[in-house]
């Protein structure tokens, strides 16, 4: 099996190879042969990476070991699921998974637009199959996955990483490697596009759909992505900025700007040249994205490992990439020039600008602090840590200001908005946003970025109610028709507004998730059974300590009973799993008890089987369940937008079945996982304030978590206790905040164990180019405003409209919709 | 239940007419079906999920041969030029795509309006801007008439070469200029006259 799928590989690259270069003899002599010839050579080529993907799924099946990647990533007592999953547990395999996506995706947009884009098709063709050969080439001469044991083969696998032994980390990867692999066709459009010179609009109206759909894929992993860390990693977050979690975010920003600024070419044939850099830059992010986690550049706890081989082959297709793409686009230039005018700032259009202004400049940074350590090591030789408080403060206000814009970016109009117009649309949400803001302050709520986050999210909901609730009653005027009717016809006549509306809605709730993160509480505790300690309104009490064993692995579980006001609240039992294969480490069974308000988050640190000791962390996390409602949200939205017009043609269907359904599946797997798995009150361990924020900033050395010592989810790690312990060492000498990080820079030999880089010498350039590229790209975006609208009062022709012409007029636009 | 799928799907082997008469994917997935109830013969005693992938390795491999043909066919069936249809038409497609372009101007700025969300002075301005735009480019796509003149022509050569007969042609006259319309046309394509509906 190994070599029929080593052969089928080198087959692929031939008939990769053979598309791209008939595609474009093809088109260079018009030959209509030669290009359906090349069409399907691409379709052969998914079908043989279909026939490789199963060969290689059937290999773990039957666990044929001797194959090393089998061998590596699965083992015989593995669940069926999960050895299905393996195929992409591992680099080799997850390459593969990568070109048979490409091909299946590939082959799906080629099939949809072969006729309706003739002449980008080959093209097309052309793009995709030069990505797709050099990822074939990759496997070929470096990453095989079917490469065999030379002498004798084990008899069975090391079995799949026990952290990836989780139902979202299953499912995740698809997701998140669809979004990419999707991003991949947009770009084959812009790239077909400017090799023929048919810069019209029609190469955008073929890839907007697909750009959607990889966006809600890519949102969705991005989603499944923190749903697993939050359940497996076991620390009690979600995001902590890791740079495989930052090289998913980049393309997301990029995108999302591209999906807004498409409207302004689409509505005002404004900034084509900003969108097709936007489509290649976009495809440049995932590329760059799997490079930098899959060569070891960057640390990571996804990172597969260090490959500087690997680092070059990669290098070298992306700078090939960027020129070709960017000189195309010089080249085509005077194609590119559009009439760009602005009317006013106080127009949609303006809005736009800044929304892309902020978006681009959430990747700039993202991307900046990601490869920041790398880049000191290159110039200082010093490796540094930019860890989550870094980011956090930098992207705190950005999200916000983007929440902001959200709000106001919908209430303004296209080209013109006047005062008079601004205060009757503004009136409502602002009023909104103003009593939340007032009613959060009388409640005692005194973080004040959570609360301008539920102030805001107040200002957004109000907006986007207003938009649906007024486009109701003038659709009901125009038609005649109740509230209800005009509304689904208001969303059917223009789906991608307000589906995109219901996205908008789905973002406020992730906001207003995220904004729960000021509110939460965490303790630890060392409970005897029967013992039990208090965090916030909730009694946790440990009763028993339980030790089972099912063959793959062994389960220590915690019983445990969470009181609230007395009454009792919730069995859980968080437990700590020792997998056979991966005896040194164990992985976190977090207990969570999921509700609207707040999650009580349970983790067992360590145990004391003898004494049933066991030393349980308890996380209040507050609103985390809205993010995941958030992400519904957001594909119901995506899904209003995508659907095709017939399914509002009929009545009998007013609301939007598949949406409807797809987002409430999406929900019942987040919500089904809601039910909990896992008498002295005494103290939990205390740390002082001191404590608490030294801990946040010191870097834990365990090895693998790459998180701050007060988050690292291995309580029993060596290395947070030995650093928790000197941290309360050092207090008791009394050394003050900054003699304590001092003395562990000392101690561990450089400025690493920091979560952030300190701010002088050359790390300085780490908190200032932010800025300065801030201030450069708002210069610039206002430089472009003010010279688009300087122009000349576009006079109305003179010539009168002849009656019969605006009558023709009247009757097309009746039948516009 | 691999024995089911065989005999239920499988058409009677036997009528050589109808299989010649299939499609060239069917065939495939024909082949793909007899192989996979082939290697399901082979493999018993194998657990069920291998033997389920070992049948969708065989479909995947039918679908390779389907696509290798798809690949080739293209180098028998003669294909005249499309150069034809692309140049000409494209410039006219562009005003046309303009045209629709303002149009939905024309329609967001009344919606806006009636939202509330422009001014009276504001909607009158640009809304005459629009509909000047709008009816320059009318007039632009009537200036390059014969156009459907054109795509009947295309239409009935292609309808013959298919050996279909073209469909009977309404017999409706421009009143005013005398330009052959539609059944359903509701303004002449020449010279924009309201036709009277019947």
């Amino acid at each position: 099996m190994a070599s029929l799928g080593y052969y089928l590989l080198l087959a692929a690259f031939v008939v990769c190879a053979y598309a791209a270069a008939i595609s474009v003899a093809g088109a260079r002599r018009r030959s209509r042969a030669l290009i359906e010839s090349g069409i399907g050579a691409f379709y052969l080529l998914a079908a043989i990476m279909a026939v490789a993907s199963a060969v290689i799924v059937y290999s773990f099946v039957v666990g044929d070991y001797s194959i090393r990647y089998v061998q590596r990533y699965s083992d015989s007592v593995q669940p069926m699921f999960y050895k299905l999953t393996s195929y992409w547990g591992g680099l080799d395999g997850s390459i593969m998974f990568w070109v048979s996506l490409l091909s299946f995706f590939g082959s799906a947009a080629i099939y949809v637009n072969r006729e309706r884009h003739r002449e980008l098709i080959p093209y097309v063709v052309t793009v995709i199959s030069v990505v797709e050969m050099f990822f074939l080439f990759l496997m070929i001469v470096h990453n095989n996955p079917f490469q065999t044991y030379l002498t004798e083969s084990p008899t069975d696998g090391t079995g799949l990483n026990p952290l990836l032994q989780n139902f979202y980390m299953a499912i995740h990867p698809p997701t998140m490697y669809l979004g990419f692999v999707g991003l991949t066709i947009p770009y084959a459009f812009g790239m077909a596009a400017l090799i023929t010179g048919y810069l019209d609009d029609s190469w955008l109206r073929a890839v907007r759909r697909w750009t959607m759909i990889s966006w809600l894929f890519l949102s969705i992993g991005l989603g499944l992505g923190m749903i697993w860390a939050y359940e497996e990693l076991g620390w009690g977050g979600y995001w902590m900025w890791d740079p495989v979690e930052n090289a998913g975010l980049l393309p997301w920003f990029t995108a999302t700007a591209f999906l807004h600024s498409v409207m302004v070419q689409e509505r005002r044939g404004m900034l084509r040249v900003w969108n097709v850099a936007l489509v290649i830059t976009t495809f440049f992010l995932t590329i760059f994205g799997t490079f930098m986690t899959r060569s070891g550049v960057v640390q990571s706890v996804h990172a597969f490992g260090d490959d500087p081989e690997l680092a070059r082959l990669f290098t070298i297709f992306m700078v090939a990439t960027v020129v070709v793409s960017f000189g195309f686009v010089i080249y085509r230039l005077p194609l590119l020039r559009a009439r760009n005018e602005l009317d006013s700032w106080l127009s949609r259009e303006a809005a736009f600008l800044v929304n892309n202004w902020i978006l681009l400049f959430s990747a700039f940074f993202v991307l900046f602090a990601t490869m920041f350590p790398t880049l000191s090591e290159a110039v200082r030789g010093e490796r540094l840590t930019v860890g989550p408080p870094f980011f956090n403060q930098w992207m705190l206000p950005i999200g916000l200001t983007l929440l902001l814009l959200t709000g106001i970016g919908p209430l303004l109009a296209w080209r013109k908005s006047t005062v008079q117009n601004l205060r009757d649309s503004f009136l409502i949400p602002v009023t909104l946003g103003v009593v939340t803001a007032v009613a959060v302050a009388l409640l005692g709520v005194r973080v004040w970025t959570s609360g301008i986050c539920f102030a805001l999210s107040a200002f957004v909901v109000g907006t986007i109610g207003q938009e649906f609730w007024r486009g109701a009653r003038v659709r009901q005027r125009a038609t005649g028709t109740d509230v209800f009717t005009a509304l689904v016809g208001l969303v059917a006549r223009n789906k991608r507004r307000y589906g995109g509306y219901v996205v908008h809605l789905g973002m406020v709730l992730i906001f207003f998730g995220f904004a729960g993160e000021g509110f939460k509480q965490k303790e630890e505790a060392q409970l005897k059974p029967g013992q039990q300690v208090k965090v916030g309104s909730f009694v946790v009490r440990h009763d028993a300590l339980s030790i089972t064993d099912d063959g793959q692995k062994q389960m220590i579980t915690a019983h445990v009973t969470v009181l609230r006001d007395g009454k009792p609240f919730a069995e859980m039992y968080p437990a700590k799993w020792i997998f056979r294969k991966h005896e040194e480490s164990p992985t976190t069974e977090v207990a969570i008890n999921r509700g609207f308000a707040q999650d009580v988050y349970l983790v067992l640190a360590t145990f004391d089987a003898a004494t049933q000791t066991a030393s349980i962390a308890v996380d209040i996390n507050p609103l985390v369940n809205w993010v995941w409602m958030g992400f519904g949200l957001l594909a119901l939205g995506i899904g209003i937008a995508l659907l095709p017009d017939a399914v509002f043609s009929f009545a009998t269907a007013p609301l939007p079945a598949n949406a409807a359904t797809t987002a409430l599946i999406f929900l019942a797997v987040v919500l089904s996982q809601g039910v909990a798995l896992a008498q002295d009150t005494i103290p939990a361990i205390f740390r002082s304030p001191l404590e608490r924020q030294v801990a946040g900033e010191i870097m834990c050395n365990c090895g693998g978590c790459r998180l701050s010592v007060s988050d690292c989810g291995m309580m029993n790690c060596h290395g947070k206790s030995g650093q928790m312990g000197k941290i309360q060492q050092y207090i008791a000498e009394g050394k003050d905040h900054d003699a304590i990080l001092a003395t562990f820079v000392r101690e561990h030999g450089g400025y690493d164990v920091l979560m952030q880089p300190p701010n002088r010498g050359f790390n300085r350039v780490a908190w200032l180019l932010p800025y300065v590229v801030a201030v450069v790209a708002l210069l610039g975006v206002a430089f472009t405003a003010r010279r688009w609208s300087r122009h000349e009062a576009a006079a109305p022709d003179a010539a009168p409209i002849d009656r019969e012409l605006d009558a023709r007029l009247e009757d097309e636009l009746r039948n516009l919709d | 239940m691999s024995s089911e799928t065989s005999t239920s799907k499988t058409p009677p082997a036997s009528d050589v007419h109808v299989v010649a008469a299939l499609p060239s994917w069917q065939l495939f997935a024909l082949a793909g079906l007899v192989g996979a109830t082939i290697v399901v013969f082979v493999s018993r005693g194998q657990s069920p999920a291998a033997i389920i992938l070992l049948s969708v390795v065989v479909f995947a491999a039918a679908a390779v041969g389907a696509a290798a043909l798809r690949t080739l066919v293209p180098f028998v069936r003669g294909y005249e030029g499309l150069s034809v249809s692309i140049v000409g038409g494209r410039a006219r497609a562009a005003i046309d795509r303009e045209k629709t372009l303002v149009l939905r101007s024309i329609k967001e700025l009344e919606f806006d309006y009636a939202m509330g969300k422009v001014s009276d002075q504001d909607f009158a301005e640009m809304g005459l801007r629009l509909r000047t735009r709008a009816a320059g480019l009318l007039r632009q796509l009537d200036a390059g008439a014969a156009y459907s003149t054109q795509i009947e022509q295309e239409l009935t050569r292609r309808l013959a070469e298919a050996g279909i007969a073209a469909a009977p042609r309404a017999d409706r006259f421009c009143t005013q200029c005398g330009t052959s319309a539609t059944a359903t046309a509701r303004f002449c394509g020449q010279c924009g006259h309201r036709l009277e509906t019947a």
